[in-house]
């Protein structure tokens, strides 16, 4: 309980002011809310009395009053506002701060949490979180200050009265204590139900083309109705608690007002009490009974934003697992690389994915990687780009083990495209240049005003051509703007493979490294490819070629480098240039033989 | 999500079609609906009464030190009060269950016909929205429902019969508490408009801001490799703060609405007794008790009012939803057969002739089929090869009418007579003609669902089901897993690559269809596996009328003809071993490797790159 609340704190500390401001402004409100009651009950009491200065008397109230209501105008607004802000401003900072540990995570982390759990906590914690400080906060206040001031008020008026109407309240408040919670965890499982449903709804809609194909309709209904049915089951009950159980609270106010009448009338007769009392009292209670409902809602905000603060800060303060670094690396021509004895077993893993793996590829040099699926291909190019960390004394670039080199000057000097092309849901221009991640930024700049021309980019126009996407292009709709990835159009595998390809091309660095980026592309386009990227490399005018590395388990693809590693479970099985390896006759050259044509 | 459609706000004309149209879903569940409806002139009487009850307490009784009376009227309240709760309580209930029982209907509805609805459809729109609008869409209603937007109704005709009480007990002391009415008016418009406006603003830039996390931390790895941690960084801030900036807003709006409510509630009850005052002490028609009863009643008035704002903006969010609910269930579904109707396809053998058949996607788009002719006789196997785009999957796609629209001719031989492809209704067809599509879709159930997909026959014979198993030997591999109640999780990530497929075809296998459109899968399995498959698929072609889309070699030999398509024709066709001697096209593609172009042609239910 102490350690979220100093996490808060520490969040909280920045909104010192508004929070002070507001914590007055509440005081002041609460003055007046219980004072506009005791004031109409004044003028009341006067009127019965009918004195002699009654009128007068009760005109000054009255005028008191519209004073004191328009001034609760004021308060009440900047209570809210000062509370209620900050909250917003510590979401929105918990939010950034979450987003930003997240980036510094690596795979391994990535691996143990799905992005739906991630973004959960960024988005449904940080909101819990927000309540807690924010409405909690406020209602918190409200109960330390609004309830005693209002029993101050009423007491002063008469204790017995409150004690007998207040009897039936503290029932109704228990009772609605308990419905919230109840109300809670099924909003919890209605959630769950809710999910469940999404889940065969979206199986459904993308194994539609199969459910068709073998007529399944009736069934794939039948499987929804079983979710829908118990979604709606589920929401039936919970309409019985708001019906029956939410008002009954409110419900115990009115009988409370029953007892006021009653005793209060009795006190009136035995002169105890004016009438106007009576009134008092039964605004009072109105205003108290919905104190003490925020309150019911209030203290299940706080349980869930207690449990919601704990899980952003494990999260924010989640170690990033990478190793010290004491070096920068700043390349000026492509480096050489060295494996030595590299071995590599995945966390929880049995078998290890690598075993002693020794290369030295030197600058400029071309290193092709071949085998089958599951023969630790990509794994090398993982620990190679520090996807996951390497053994420490296995990965040396020009001489400094990668494992001591800072992970953003090391990714700084390489361009890499992973086995799984990602484009983001920007236009296919930004995805390959990353240069402005927000074209709608750009875009609305002035006014609604025309984009404005993109100026000439050569090398994005040669990048293109190498990555054989200008035909594509041309059958976007609009073209380079074109926006692509999840939220744009569906480009076909080969095209994102093929424009991951030139976002790693047009990065020109130092090393490049390429893990089966050719897979989904037809054979002609991979021999353009493959000759297009050796072209590449020879026309690179900044001195060297990039040190290069090329996983396939296409032959035909490897042909051209320098060395080649076949690797089967994890072993470097065969190594050689492509017309050694086949005179070898081993693996490679059978799947040589294989992939040429008939064997 | 389409959030522009939001923006469109409903006219109120509209909003009344749009509420005519939700009671014809309605209408099954209309008994809870009407006895909630019953019930609000009853909750607004007992609001009415009560303060009477406190007047004639006040005016009457205790002046008179009647305590006996006092006493009937303190138990004639708590009745009142009673009789309100359990009024109110059942029209709450009643109204909500009608309205969750017709939501229900509606998501079955959207989600039936969501499944019915033809390829083309699927091509033109993302599953993601499709899923929105079959479950945020609806659930927004149901949201709407929740917070009781019912009740605004008997808000209404509550605030009403609390005005009528009050001209009653007095006309010129209601004209007094009445003067605050126009700006109540224009706060709750002003207030109402603004904050409808941002709250639209802050669920936008609340979904973009999540969109663009969730897309972020899915390609993580490339934000990291490629340096643009600070970029992702700077743009969900910006995404965020102006999300904070709205909201802020709203915030302060809020504050000031609530604040402005109570406050003038406090001015009314203010005013009143500044112009009720000479009357009660002049001996005038006003009495403490009839100020008692106001005070209760403008109490009981503002409530409403403070909320009613925002009830109209879930109503107004409700109805977009509605909106793009009905925008889904009036695009045209695939025809089907009435359910009496005669099977016209009982009698049919397999044998089918198609003649210069043309086929387009799209209307204005080039045909990719152009000119195709051949006939399956029953039992035969035709194979289909050609390159990628070259309109074999398209084929496949004409003949099982996933896709309507081709020209031309494709004849089905039923006995004696013939009938026209497009004249028999689609599911009809599909229980004869079967296709199998490349990428095998797995349910998220057991083996034995998956292989019955439901289907009452086969479902309730297990019997068939391990035959089916058996036929393409996955029998084995699916004992060694736990047997038919296997759970072969999402998508099938409990299961190999090539279990999959085996388990596609002993779907085949189980229904034995007339036609089987075979559309090999080229995914990457291991040699033993490939045996199987190949094995499998021998099984397969037995017995019945096959075309098969082929990328392998071992199957287009197996073929009794094989048709070479190239641009939508077919350029060449023949025996294996004539086309190899013809050493055109064919023998191009064979010495190419038939099984190279993998993974090129996409999924199943999209129409392959041209």
């Amino acid at each position: 309980m102490n350690a979220p609340l100093r996490f808060l704190g520490r969040y909280a500390r920045r909104n010192l002011w508004p929070y002070t401001l507001g914590a007055i402004a509440l005081l002041v409100t609460n003055y007046a809310v219980v004072r506009i009651p005791a004031l109409m009950g004044d003028a009341l009491n006067v009127l019965e009395r009918a004195g002699a200065d009654a009128l007068s008397q009760s005109r000054g109230l009255a005028i008191e009053l519209i004073v004191l209501a328009l001034g609760v105008i004021g308060v009440r607004t900047a209570s809210r506002a000062l509370f209620f802000n900050p909250g917003r401003e510590i979401e929105f900072r918990l939010g950034v701060d979450l987003f930003e540990r997240l980036l510094g995570l690596q795979r391994p982390f990535f691996n143990r949490h799905k992005v739906g759990e991630l973004v959960s906590v960024a988005t449904n914690d940080t909101t819990a979180v927000r309540l807690l400080v924010g409405f909690a906060g406020l209602q918190v206040c409200n109960v330390v200050v609004a309830i005693p001031m209002h029993l101050w008020q009423m007491l002063r008026t008469d204790v017995w009265l409150t004690l007998w109407c207040l009897l039936p309240v503290v029932f109704g408040a228990a009772y609605m204590r308990w419905t919230v919670k109840r109300f809670f965890s099924m909003v919890r499982e209605s959630m769950q139900l809710l999910a469940k449903l999404s889940d065969r709804v979206l199986e459904a809609y993308a194994g539609v083309g199969t459910i068709r194909a073998h007529a399944a309709e009736p069934a794939t209904l039948r499987r929804f109705d079983e979710r829908n049915d118990a979604y709606l089951a589920l929401q039936l009950r919970m309409s019985a608690i708001r019906a029956f159980g939410m008002p009954v609270l409110a419900f115990s106010g009115l009988v409370g007002t029953g007892v006021v009448l009653w005793v209060g009338g009795n006190g009136v007769l035995a002169g105890q009490l004016g009438v106007g009392d009576l009134a008092t009292f039964t605004a009072l209670l109105v205003s108290l009974v919905g104190t003490l409902t925020a309150l019911a809602w209030v203290l299940a905000a706080i349980g869930r934003g207690l449990i919601a603060t704990d899980r952003v800060a494990d999260l924010l303060h989640t170690p990033d697992e990478l190793p010290p670094a004491s070096h920068t690396l700043a390349l000026t021509a492509p480096p050489r690389i060295e494996l030595r004895d590299l071995s590599f077993t995945y966390e929880g893993a049995s078998e290890p994915s690598l075993q002693h793996v020794d290369v030295d590829l030197a600058p400029g040099a071309t290193l092709g990687i071949f085998g089958k699926t599951g023969s630790g291909k990509t794994t090398l190019v993982n620990l190679l780009t520090r996807i996951y960390t390497p053994p420490a004394g296995t990965i040396f670039v020009d001489g400094i083990d990668a494992c001591t080199i800072t992970l953003p000057s090391l990714r700084e000097a390489m361009a890499v495209v992973p086995q799984t092309p990602f484009l983001f849901s920007t236009r296919l221009r930004d995805n390959i240049t990353l240069r402005d991640a927000n074209p709608r930024a750009r875009r609305r700049g002035k006014d609604g005003a025309p984009p404005e021309p993109e100026p000439d980019d050569p090398r994005l126009d040669a990048v293109l051509r190498a990555s054989c996407l200008v035909d594509d292009i041309a059958n976007l709709p609009s073209g380079l703007d074109t926006v692509v990835g999840e939220r744009g159009v569906m480009l076909s595998g080969g095209q994102r493979q093929r424009a991951a390809l030139a976002r790693a091309l047009y990065r020109e660095r130092p090393v490049l490294v390429l893990d089966d980026v050719l897979s989904a592309v037809d054979q002609g386009t991979e021999a353009r490819l493959v000759a297009a990227i050796r072209a590449l490399r020879a026309g690179h005018d900044r001195g060297l070629a990039p040190t290069t590395v090329i996983v396939s388990h296409r032959t035909s693809v490897l042909e051209h480098a320098d060395e080649i590693l076949v690797l089967d479970g994890g072993r470097v099985v065969e190594r050689g240039t492509h017309e050694s390896l086949l005179r070898q006759g081993g693996l490679y050259a059978d799947t040589h033989a294989h992939q040429e044509g008939e064997p | 999500m389409s959030d522009a459609d939001e923006s469109k706000l409903a006219a109120v004309g509209s909003a009344w079609s749009l509420l005519r149209r939700f009671w014809g879903f309605a209408r099954p569940h209309q008994r809870w609906i009407w006895l909630g409806i019953a019930m609000i002139p009853m909750v607004a009487g007992m609001t009415a009464l009560r303060p009477l009850l406190l007047k004639h307490a006040v005016d009457v009784e205790i002046p008179d030190g009647d305590a006996i009376g006092l006493r009937v009227l303190g138990i004639g309240f708590l009745v009142a009060v009673m009789a309100e709760f359990l009024c109110s309580a059942v029209q709450v209930y009643a109204l909500q269950r009608g309205g969750h029982a017709t939501i229900n209907d509606l998501r079955r509805q959207v989600f039936a016909h969501v499944l019915r609805l033809p390829a083309r459809f699927y091509d033109n729109n993302a599953i993601g929205s499709l899923l929105s609008r079959t479950t945020s869409d609806v659930e927004a209603l149901s949201e709407t429902l929740a917070f009781g937007v019912f009740t605004i109704l008997t808000d209404v005709v509550m605030i009403g019969t609390i005005v009528v009480a009050m001209f009653v007990l007095d006309p010129v002391l209601t004209l007094v508490t009445l003067t605050v009415a126009p700006v109540l008016y224009i706060i709750v418009r002003y207030f109402g408009a603004s904050l409808r406006r941002l709250q639209l603003e802050i669920r936008k830039s609340q979904a973009a801001q999540t969109g663009f996390l969730a897309e972020q931390l899915t390609g993580v790895t490339v934000v990291q490799l490629y340096g643009r941690e600070q970029a992702a960084l700077g743009e969900y801030a910006r995404l965020g703060q102006r999300n904070l900036d709205a909201t802020k807003k709203a915030n302060v709006l809020d504050a000031l609405l609530f604040a402005l409510m109570d406050g003038i509630s406090a001015f009314t009850i203010a005013l009143m007794i500044y112009f009720a005052a000479p009357s009660v002490t002049g001996g005038g028609a006003i009495t403490v008790g009839l100020l008692f009863a106001f005070v209760d009643y403008l109490q009981r008035v503002f409530g409403p009012i403070k909320e009613f704002s925002g009830k109209l903006a879930t109503i107004q969010r409700a109805s977009a939803s509605l909106e793009r609910i009905y925008g889904l269930l009036d695009e045209p579904t695939e025809p089907r057969a009435p359910a009496e109707a005669a099977d016209p396809l009982a009698k049919w053998r397999g044998g089918l002739s198609v003649r210069d058949l043309h086929f387009r996607y799209k209307s204005d788009g080039p045909d990719v089929l152009r000119g195709i002719s051949f006939d399956i006789a029953p039992g035969e196997v035709i194979a289909v090869v050609g390159r990628t785009g070259s309109g074999k999957s398209s084929l496949g796609r004409v003949l099982t009418r996933f896709y309507d629209g081709y020209r031309g001719h494709v004849t089905l031989d039923v006995g004696e007579r013939t009938v026209e492809l497009s004249e028999v209704p689609p599911e009809r067809l599909r229980a004869h003609v079967l296709m199998v599509q490349q990428d095998v879709f797995l349910f998220n159930d057991d083996v034995a669902f998956n292989v019955s997909l439901g289907e009452d026959a086969i479902a309730a014979d297990p019997s068939r089901i391990r035959g089916a198993l058996s036929l393409v030997q996955a029998d084995a591999a699916i004992a060694e897993r736990g047997g038919l109640g296997f759970e072969i999780g999402e998508r099938g990530t409990n299961l190999s690559a090539g279990e999959g497929q085996l388990l596609a075809f002993a779907r085949v296998a189980a229904r034995e269809p007339t036609l089987l459109i075979l559309d090999e899968a080229t995914a990457s399995v291991d040699s033993l596996t490939e045996q199987k498959v190949q094995r499998a698929i021998e099984q397969l072609l037995r017995g019945r009328s096959v075309l098969v889309i082929a990328h392998r070699l071992s199957t287009v030999r197996r073929a009794d003809r094989i048709l070479v398509l190239a641009g939508g024709q077919v350029v060449e066709s023949g025996h294996h071993d004539a086309l190899m001697a013809k050493n055109g096209l064919y023998a191009e593609l064979v010495r190419a490797g038939l099984d190279d172009e993998a993974g090129a042609s996409g999924d199943g239910a999209q129409p392959a790159a041209p």
